[in-house]
């Protein structure tokens, strides 16, 4: 199982650097131009546009802008007099944009350093602003995940073991229904129906409007069982699509377990329904769950931009979207990053669950 | 009871104890609350007051830092401290200026009794060290807002620890607003670290010395900003324990949160829930302030050739042949179309009724605007007759189709009276404005083609001036002053650089914004002097209707019936938030 592990993730990395090239490529091509974004307004001239457009290197040929990305522009542009202005330079022009006076001398190392660079919108390292936002999307995704696996499946057991009686047609009902609302409108009914209508008398109400943890001025959010009250509406706005298909993919994996010659054998060893449905039935028809358990996971990561913005949940699908509306590469590409290597690892974790699950695959 | 029902039961009990062990919201000890406002401004990118960009880091860094110059809320003017009415002398610095005789430099003179929070005097060195970051931030790479002053500003000398004075280029009424962004607010330099290394430094997100009402509490990425209560404020004792900047996405949110009593304050609510508050209010659970706000909405139509766009004047300041657009190269059509919109309507429609109709570029609040001079009627026949007039005729009296130029003056014979009218993608409001214009223009022979675009699709289209229309809006400075170079001026009309677009140039109205700009011209920049110009100006401007002015969008702040202490002026909700106070109830 390791040389198969080691040899997918050494498949994995000309498909990482394939999947940055084609997106960096598809970012620059995209219409507008973040540096008209930033200045947009009557107080900005010409020659400074110039000298944005020369720090962010927007102007630069696109594959060297996806070079520098990469590898940084430290040996680009080099400062040897120790002057503070660039004197040695490879690739990139010394005077970028024309006024005469050589540029600063390269400070990036590249992703391939471990440099993400700096977002064009906000003064910061685009690695403090990414950290940041992780915790509270593992903490609302795993939930609702969890949620959503630990209700739907028991569900889709129990809808495939009596099918056709009234727990599989609210069921069905429901899972159609919870899949088909959207969002950020079952979001929104939610916060009025809790925050204002069920307990209009009632100050403070019991069920937060929005954010993750209770406003107040010094001491940081504290742990997750003093705050559980913010966790309640958006985990049920997302675990409820995850009952749902969850549910209907466990009932129908379950209806075909039942037909098999195995399920029959038990029956007629004696053994009870309850038994032959967990013990034989239930846990061979989890193993097509565990192929998409894997890309469950890693969707997690790149966070639930409608529930995190109804809900004002500081995580990254937020960030991630503004970052695109706003043309701010350099976060865009940190995205890519994460979304590639959670989507290459996801399917491998995927591949791994099926091998441990099913004795009938072996790695070759 | 069956196992799976003994699960449930449990489940729900586990549940109902975890909601009740749940803390109520923490309410701060302090005489003054904690005052909770939401924005959807997202998170501040930097509290350095020489590193802020955007809304959020103006008003934070504002609660945080002095002032180097002052507003008088009740006027929206900069005011010398040592005139200025005893309740509008805290918070800035300078205490008075005096201008060279030829207005090229201006000596300020600070307060000698401001010290920042650890105790250190606020003196000109913290001057000098804005002006360093400034005057070098392209040099050193420095994310430094302010950079645009160094077209104007030539230099800061500092005369002693308590004078400076600021050189300019050349004489200009702008001169004050200049230097103030020397200082808007002012940061302690001696907690700075050398100017080299601003970009980096711990100081930007967590401001260690600060010297306004508050400073710094902490900030949690992506959810809230907090600031606590600074207790050696030079201006009086601040009574709220502190400020709460909540981080709210979603407008629809924000005002639900308000009316579930979870945030203190309101700012700006989206005016499709107005009412609501105002119900809200009218049940005296929260008082609501409305004022004239200072964005505003306009149709631009293209001058110039759209085909072959070209700059207003070439490098030796000769003026450029840009050509006639086809059909908005005549007066008559742009008139016409003016006269063919309802704006009134379109303030219910777009707006709820909470806007206010503008004559011309100068809006309604402001100390320049022509109060004599009328609004454009809405005069469909009128409209139609004109452009008749201009040779544009219905030749098959089917009124859903476009009428075609015969004799028109920009366009060949046969063409038909159709353009493309953009605006930018996601703001309900333009595009429920340009919805209608659609409408209305069509009823007298005109074809629109309206298409909503991604903002920056539509910043190229407008910087390489080949549309035919679109409709935008502008949101005035705080105080507002209505210089228009840059936008309505040949100075502005630069491609890929200017934000005059649609290429409008008059002669007449350039002079006379560089009279109302000059010192000399207008006794000193006094409102007296500079406001004739600017009558005049917007009387060309009607005339000419390089755009077709809207309306402004009105401004709402609430504050719910337990705070005390909220009494704001137009554009200014926290002048005195020291003395605001949450109570319980």
């Amino acid at each position: 199982m390791v040389k198969y592990t080691l040899r997918r993730l050494l498949q994995a990395i000309p498909t990482f650097f394939g999947i940055t090239l084609l997106t960096y490529m598809l970012m620059l091509a995209a219409p507008g131009d973040p540096v008209s974004l930033l200045t947009f307004g009557p107080s900005t001239t010409q020659a400074q546009r110039d000298a944005l457009a020369a720090k962010l290197g927007v102007n630069d040929p696109a594959v060297i802008q996806y070079l520098r990305w990469l590898t940084g522009d430290d040996w680009m542009r080099r400062d040897t007099d120790g002057d503070g202005l660039s004197d040695q330079c490879i690739i990139l022009a010394c005077d970028a944009d024309g006024d005469g006076v050589n540029e600063q001398p390269g400070d990036r190392r590249g992703i391939i350093r471990g440099d993400f660079g700096r977002s064009f919108t906000k003064p910061r390292n685009v690695v403090d602003m990414i950290l940041e936002r992780v915790p509270a999307t593992f903490e609302l995704g795993f939930i609702s995940l969890a949620v959503g696996v630990l209700v739907g499946v028991p569900i889709g057991i129990l809808a495939a073991v009596r099918r056709g009686s009234w727990f599989d047609s609210v069921t069905r009902i429901g899972a159609v229904v919870f899949s088909s609302i959207p969002i950020f409108w079952l979001g929104l009914i939610l916060i009025l129906l809790f925050g204002r209508v069920l307990f209009p008398d009632v100050s403070p109400n019991p069920f937060m409007m929005g954010g993750q943890c209770p406003p107040v001025l010094v001491g940081g959010c504290p742990p997750i069982q003093g705050r559980l009250v913010y966790l309640v509406l958006p985990v049920f706005v997302l675990a409820s699509q995850g009952v749902a298909v969850f549910s209907r993919y466990m009932r129908a994996s379950m209806l075909d377990v039942m037909q098999q010659d195995y399920m029959r054998t038990a029956y007629s060893k004696g053994l009870s329904g309850r038994t032959t449905w967990f013990k034989h039935g239930a846990r061979n028809a989890l193993i097509p769950i565990a192929t998409f358990l894997g890309p469950s996971i890693t969707g997690v990561l790149g966070g639930a931009v409608l529930t995190e913005t109804i809900f004002s949940w500081p995580g990254l699908g937020r960030l991630g979207f503004e970052s695109v509306v706003q043309q701010d590469f350099p976060v865009v590409m940190a995205f890519v990053i994460i979304g590639s290597l959670a989507t290459i690892l996801g399917y491998l974790l995927s591949d791994i669950l099926y091998a441990l699950i099913d004795p009938r695959i072996r790695f070759n | 009871m069956n196992r799976i029902t003994k699960f449930l039961l449990v489940g729900a009990v586990l549940a109902l104890a975890a909601l009740l062990a749940i803390p109520a919201i923490a309410q701060e000890e302090g005489t003054g609350g904690v005052i909770i406002e939401a924005s959807f401004g997202g998170d501040p990118g930097s509290l350095n007051p020489l590193l802020i960009s955007g809304a959020t880091d103006r008003d934070l860094a504002g609660f945080m830092f002095p002032g180097l110059l002052g507003t008088d809320p009740s006027t929206a003017s900069i005011v010398q401290r040592s005139e200025a009415a005893p309740e509008f002398q805290g918070g800035y610095l300078v205490d008075s200026w005096e201008v060279n005789e030829d207005g090229t430099s201006i000596t300020f003179t600070m307060r000698e009794d401001y010290v920042w929070s650890d105790g250190v005097p606020v003196t000109t060195a913290d001057v000098a060290y804005a002006w360093e970051a400034i005057s070098r931030a392209t040099e050193l790479g420095l994310d430094v807002q302010a950079v645009f002053i160094t077209e104007f500003v030539d230099s800061v000398e500092i005369v002693d620890d308590f004078t400076f004075t600021v050189n300019y280029k050349q004489a200009n009424c702008q001169a004050l607003a200049y230097a103030s962004s020397l200082g808007g607010p002012l940061a302690p330099s001696h907690a700075l670290g050398p100017v080299e290394s601003l970009n980096d430094s711990t100081f930007n997100l967590a401001p260690s010395v600060t010297g306004g009402p508050f400073g710094f509490g902490e900030l949690r990425a992506g959810e809230q900003t907090s600031l606590i209560a600074n207790t050696t404020y030079p201006d009086g004792d601040v009574l709220p324990a502190g400020y709460i900047l909540r981080n709210v996405p979603d407008s629809t949110v924000l005002v639900e949160q308000f009316l579930a009593g979870e945030t203190s304050v309101i700012n700006g609510p989206a005016v499709s829930r107005r009412a609501d508050l105002r119900a809200y209010a009218d049940e005296g659970n929260a008082t609501v302030y409305s004022y004239p706000g200072n964005s505003w909405d306009y149709f631009a139509m293209n001058f110039a050739d759209p085909n072959n766009p070209q700059n207003a004047f070439d490098a030796d300041g000769n003026r450029i042949d840009q050509g006639n657009h086809p059909i908005f190269g005549d007066p008559r059509v742009r008139r016409a179309a003016a006269l063919a919109v309802d704006v009134e309507s379109i303030i219910g429609a777009a707006v709820f009724g909470e806007g206010d109709r503008m004559s011309s570029f100068i809006i309604p609040s402001s100390w320049a605007y022509a109060n004599d001079l009328p609004m454009l009627p809405f005069d469909a026949e009128a409209g139609a007759a004109l452009l008749e007039e201009a040779g544009w005729v219905d030749d098959d009296n089917d009124p859903s189709t476009p009428r075609v130029a015969q004799g028109a003056m920009y366009a060949e014979d046969g063409t038909p009276l159709s353009f493309t009218l953009f605006t930018n993608e996601g703001n309900a409001r333009r595009e429920a404005i340009a919805t209608i214009f659609q409408d209305q223009l069509q009823q007298i022979g005109f074809q629109v083609n309206f298409q909503t675009i991604d903002f920056n699709v539509l910043l190229d289209i407008m910087d390489s001036q080949t549309f035919d229309a679109f409709i935008l809006g502008w949101r005035n400075g705080y105080p507002d002053d209505p210089d228009v170079t840059q936008i309505l001026t040949g100075a502005g009309d630069v491609i890929a650089s200017g934000s005059n677009n649609a290429s409008y140039y008059n002669e007449r109205f350039d002079e006379l914004n560089r009279l109302a700009n000059t010192p000399s011209e207008t006794d000193g920049c006094t409102v007296e002097g500079r406001r004739p110009y600017y009558v005049e100006m917007q009387e060309i401007f009607q005339e000419d209707l390089p755009y077709v002015p809207l309306f402004t969008v009105a401004g709402m702040y609430a504050a719910q019936s337990n705070v005390s202490g909220f009494s704001p002026y137009p554009s200014q909700l926290y002048w005195n938030v020291n003395t605001w106070a949450v109570n319980t109830p």
